[in-house]
């Protein structure tokens, strides 16, 4: 990956028997895996420069006077490789047994037990018992500040934390020091990593336990976690990520590879902000007005008996607030039903930051302004951003407004109990508690992120699709469903029944979603067909 | 294939006696009484002593410090058929990964022995114990705590000579 370009040459070879044809200046470890076939490896890592010094990648090639470290080893044409053969088994069982000869037997207190790679490739092809009888030298355990607790003993001194930092975080605050048998990894003397923005994916990176999350520290067994692929929320860059989630709460984050968007890794801003997913003071039933009260019923009671006051209401103006944390669903489904409704404003307001955090080799990766994953997608529906930076204020016009107030997704915490009053019916579609929608006339509970399907648009136009994490509390339901059934009922037309038949109906509602289907979108997403400018990029 | 079914005459009433059998009958009951290699065991009187590798409720092994051996590595909430442990691991003030929240539900469990048997610091055994009549059902719920206090035999799952079984 360390240098794509212009490679258009291809290059066939054999690889245990089995042809494949890789373009020229692929590593014979890259066309094994285009195979679907995994050589052991520590120090390679796709976003990192190859040092070949794990020595655990060694295949035999024919014609080579000796094993090849295929992570280095380009492929040629006609090339003839064992991946199996006596000799590669042999001497990465010897390899692996040196690597244990000073290992630790951690694995019932480490936090990577079960996602280890020393475990994988010793029960692989390592020996079945040890044969070292010299004490293990022990380093302990030390803080580098910080999210990142190391454990010495456990390293396997692969270096991908040091390249990490010098060549794609390019803030070198890791270093070997010492050599050969007392080698281990260190900060420089009080400096921690501490600060630098992107220093979680070594976490992510480490082979083995030896780098760990606080966060993270023994609060679950990897084994346990179910991973669900969806989008960072954070900001509008859109990191493909996966929702590591237990019993119904979300655990970490972890990036997922998507070259276009994030490479292989995630910012520390964006990672350890997933609290609000596990938020309890919820919204969990429908409620709606009875007298001068409000009381909680089922939906069906819930948009029957809106329906019936949308139409005692009648033809008034409409104003809406959506969230730019909705999905793209949720957005065209607000803009449905607000224009079955006459049509009318739609606001947004979103936090936002004067700073970008850009991973250095890789500036495509920024940790944008705009903190909200789709402030894109609410503009593509023609929503415009209001208020401040931290997404407080720019409703002063709302004050004695008289016609109908819906608010999708935003809880209005610095609004007054009384926000909303004079409306002639005031919708709150939210998950969270909050003082301000307390008067609302119909609150109804709509799932977050985390626990449906859907889309974001993130900063350059790119549709990527999330999938749920988490069970939705109570009665809670996708956003866009509730409003989509509105919609319908004005309309007389039918209800979506899937996020992605809601997706097909963005289309229709704007030029940048038409003709894109879920098909389309993957796991990787693809630019909306109006693809923005990028500023300096 | 015809049955053939043999007709037995019931003896008509006040033509025979049952004495001769009644008191055949309670000559082996007392023959019994003063047997003395009689199977009755006098439980509770006589407490049962119970096969080295009998499985009943567990036991938590404890450091000389008091501290619980186990070390929450996961491996018995995982390996247990019946799902009955329930485990939050945490860290205590020296540094040490211990389990928060270490309970099993004793009515579920089948006494399987397979937490014992993967425990990797001899922790959690299952024991020679059988006696856990209780008043409420939420009682069988032990937590760490009561697992630790449990003061009976830990099973020999295996021979101690030959624990590989080899
Ligand atoms: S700490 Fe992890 S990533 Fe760094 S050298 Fe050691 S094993 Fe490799
Ligand atoms: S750059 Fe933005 S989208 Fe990516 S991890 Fe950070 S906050 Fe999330
Ligand atoms: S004995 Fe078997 S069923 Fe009972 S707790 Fe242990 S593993 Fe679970
Ligand atoms: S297997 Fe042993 S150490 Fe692991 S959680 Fe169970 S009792 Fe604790």
């Amino acid at each position: 990956m360390a240098d794509s370009g212009t490679k258009t040459e291809r290059v066939t070879l054999t690889i245990d028997g089995r042809e494949v044809s890789v373009e020229k200046g692929t590593t014979i470890l890259e066309a094994a895996e285009a195979l679907g076939n995994r050589i052991p490896h520590y120090c390679y890592h796709p976003g990192l420069s190859a040092p070949a010094q794990c020595r655990l990648c060694l295949v035999e090639v024919e014609g080579a006077p000796k094993l090849q470290a295929s992570c280095i080893t380009t492929a040629q044409d006609g090339q003839v490789v064992h991946t199996q053969s006596d000799d590669a088994l042999r001497q990465r069982k010897g390899v692996l047994e040196f690597y244990l000869a000073n290992h630790p037997l951690d694995c019932p207190i480490c936090d990577q037990s079960g996602e280890c790679k020393l475990q994988d490739y010793v029960f692989a092809e390592g020996r079945k018992h040890g044969r070292n009888r010299e004490p293990k030298r022990v380093f302990g355990r030390d803080d580098f500040g910080g999210d990142i607790l190391f454990y010495g003993d456990r390293c396997v001194m692969c270096t991908r934390c040091v390249r990490f930092m010098n060549e794609a975080a390019q803030d070198p605050l890791l270093t070997v020091v010492e050599r050969g048998n007392r080698s281990v990894i260190d900060t420089f003397f009080d400096e921690g990593l501490e600060g630098s923005p992107y220093a979680g994916n070594i976490v992510d990176i480490c082979p083995v336990g030896a780098l760990v999350s606080k966060d993270f520290l023994h609060k679950a067994r990897a084994w346990d976690l179910d991973h669900t692929p969806s989008i960072c929320p954070n900001c509008s860059q859109g990191c493909n990520i996966d929702l590591h989630t237990r019993d119904n709460r979300v655990h970490r984050l972890k990036p997922r590879p998507n070259l276009d968007v994030n490479q292989y890794w995630m910012c520390d801003y964006g990672r350890h902000r997933y609290d609000w997913m596990n938020r309890t003071d919820r919204l969990e039933a429908p409620m709606i007005e009875r007298e001068d009260s409000r009381v909680a019923t089922g939906w069906a009671e819930a948009l029957e008996a809106l329906t019936a006051r949308l139409e005692e209401v009648g033809d008034r103006p409409v104003r809406a607030i959506a969230s730019p944390f909705s999905s793209n669903e949720e957005l065209a489904a607000l803009r449905l039903l607000v224009n079955a409704l006459g049509g009318g404003e739609i606001h947004f307001r979103s936090p936002r930051t004067d700073e970008e955090i850009p991973l250095p080799s890789f500036p495509k990766l920024t940790r944008r302004k705009d903190l909200a994953p789709n402030v894109k997608g609410a503009e593509f529906l023609g929503m415009a951003r209001v208020g401040d930076d931290d997404a407080t204020g720019g409703l002063e016009g709302l004050e004695g407004f008289d016609g109908i107030l819906l608010v999708v997704g935003d809880a209005l915490p610095d609004c007054a109990p009384d926000f909303g009053s004079d409306a002639a019916l005031h919708i709150h579609l939210g998950s969270y508690t909050s003082r301000a929608t307390e008067a609302a006339h119909f609150r109804l509970p709509i799932a977050t992120h985390a626990e449906q399907e859907g889309t974001f648009t993130n900063f350059e136009g790119r549709v990527q699709r999330f999938w749920p994490g988490l069970e939705a509390p109570g009665a809670a339901r996708p956003g866009w469903l509730v409003l989509a059934a509105l919609a319908a009922h004005l309309e007389g037309t039918a209800v979506p029944q899937r996020a992605e038949e809601m997706f097909l109906k963005a289309g229709e509602l704007t030029p940048h979603f038409q003709g894109i289907t879920y098909q389309d979108l993957g796991t990787r997403g693809a630019l909306a067909n109006e693809p923005v400018a990028l500023p300096g990029a | 294939m015809a049955a053939t079914v043999k007709v037995m005459r019931r003896p008509a009433a006040g033509t025979t006696s049952y004495l001769r059998s009644a008191i055949k009958g309670m000559g082996l009951t007392f023959k019994h009484m003063i047997n003395p290699d009689k199977a009755t065991h006098q439980y509770p009187e006589e407490p049962v002593e119970l096969s080295p590798r009998w499985r009943g409720t567990h036991v938590m092994e404890v450091h000389a410090d008091g501290r619980p051996k186990c070390v929450a590595c996961g491996l018995c909430p995982t390996v247990c058929p019946a799902n009955c442990i329930r485990l939050v691991g945490g860290e205590d003030d020296q540094g040490n990964r211990y389990p928060i929240v270490y309970e099993i539900d004793e009515f579920r469990c089948i006494f399987c022995g397979m937490c014992q048997e993967v425990c990797p610091v001899e922790a959690i055994h299952v024991g020679q114990h059988f006696e856990n009549a209780e008043y409420t059902r939420e009682r069988f719920v032990y937590d760490l705590d009561r697992l630790m206090e449990q003061d009976h035999e830990s099973t020999l799952l295996w021979d101690p000579s030959d624990p590989r079984s080899e």
